[in-house]
């Protein structure tokens, strides 16, 4: 049986637990973000980028009384990457199947 | 958290777990519940003993209160909303179901007054109380909710076998059933799990 390779965007940590996360909402503020993976801020600041720039989640940023807000949302490719990592995900689990 | 490698069993456990998290999450606090379940239980009462001692000569009047309940309701809303840190899809229906509520009350107010058909308005009124506070239930998967939608369709019913004037006091009773009721245990809820 042939399986799939993992996506090497979604194949880490922080950012599966990101893009997890914001697949279960409609959209998330950074500060959410944070609390929910426990990963510091610059650390979870590049991870965004990396998944902002691969196109998986789109970053708004605005300011609420006088405060910046960073807000997530995925996007239509990010929804299809984690479908498809979750797909080569059970490909790798059957194949430890005996 | 550690972005290393990791195996496939790990990652399928990291989704559960974050999509969990997201899940579980719990952001009524039934505020809005209590509102207008208490406002509406005193209007409901309200009218009903001035009409049964003949207080006023309009004691349809007090429901102009909802008027400044509605104001207060869209400025707590814009406040709360700009704190919110995560919006669901299900808090997004949710919302939708209500503003629907509110337009369905607007235009069966604006028809009765056309009609004057006030022999059903409580039944009416009853029927549509119901409705959002069961579909509430049903998306939040919140029992008392539903059963208090249940429980204003029933009143909707018995409204029509009764003299309109005790309409008001299955209003009241609706109220307590379906929103006052159920907004304290959403209210418990909300606060064991911000603790």
């Amino acid at each position: 049986m042939a399986f799939k390779e993992l996506d090497p965007i979604l194949h880490s940590q922080l950012r599966l637990a990101v893009v997890s996360l914001l697949i279960s909402v409609r959209e998330a503020e950074f500060t959410f973000l944070k609390e929910k993976t426990n990963a510091t801020a610059g650390n979870l600041s590049v991870q965004i980028n990396k998944l902002k720039d691969a196109g998986y989640i789109e970053v708004t940023k605005q300011f609420s009384n006088n405060y910046p807000q960073t807000i997530c949302r995925i996007t239509k490719k990010g929804i299809e990457s984690f479908e498809d990592y979750v797909s080569a995900l059970q490909s790798y689990m059957n194949l430890g199947t005996p | 958290m550690q972005s290393e490698n990791f195996s496939p069993t790990d990652s399928l456990q990291l989704i559960n777990n974050m999509i969990n998290q997201a899940k579980n999450r719990f952001s009524e606090n039934g505020f809005l519940y209590l509102l207008w379940g208490w406002l509406i239980l005193f209007c409901s009462l309200g009218q009903f003993i001035m009409m049964q001692l003949h207080l006023f000569k309009h004691p349809e009047m007090v429901w102009m209160s909802t008027w400044l309940a509605a104001i207060f309701q869209i400025i707590y809303l814009v406040k709360t909303k700009k704190k919110e840190i995560v919006k669901t899809y299900s808090e997004n229906i949710i919302n939708y179901i209500w503003v629907s509520f509110g337009v369905c009350m607007f235009i069966l107010a604006f028809t009765l007054g056309k009609t004057q058909g006030w022999d059903i308005v409580y039944a009416l009124f009853l029927m549509l109380y119901g409705t959002p506070t069961f579909l509430s239930g049903v998306v939040m998967q919140f029992k008392p909710l539903k059963i208090g939608g249940i429980v204003c369709w029933v009143l909707a019913i018995v409204a029509t076998l009764i003299a309109p004037v005790y309409g008001l006091l299955l209003l009241a009773a609706a109220m307590v059933a379906a929103w006052i009721v159920p907004g304290y245990l959403l209210r418990k809820k909300f606060k064991n799990q911000n603790n």
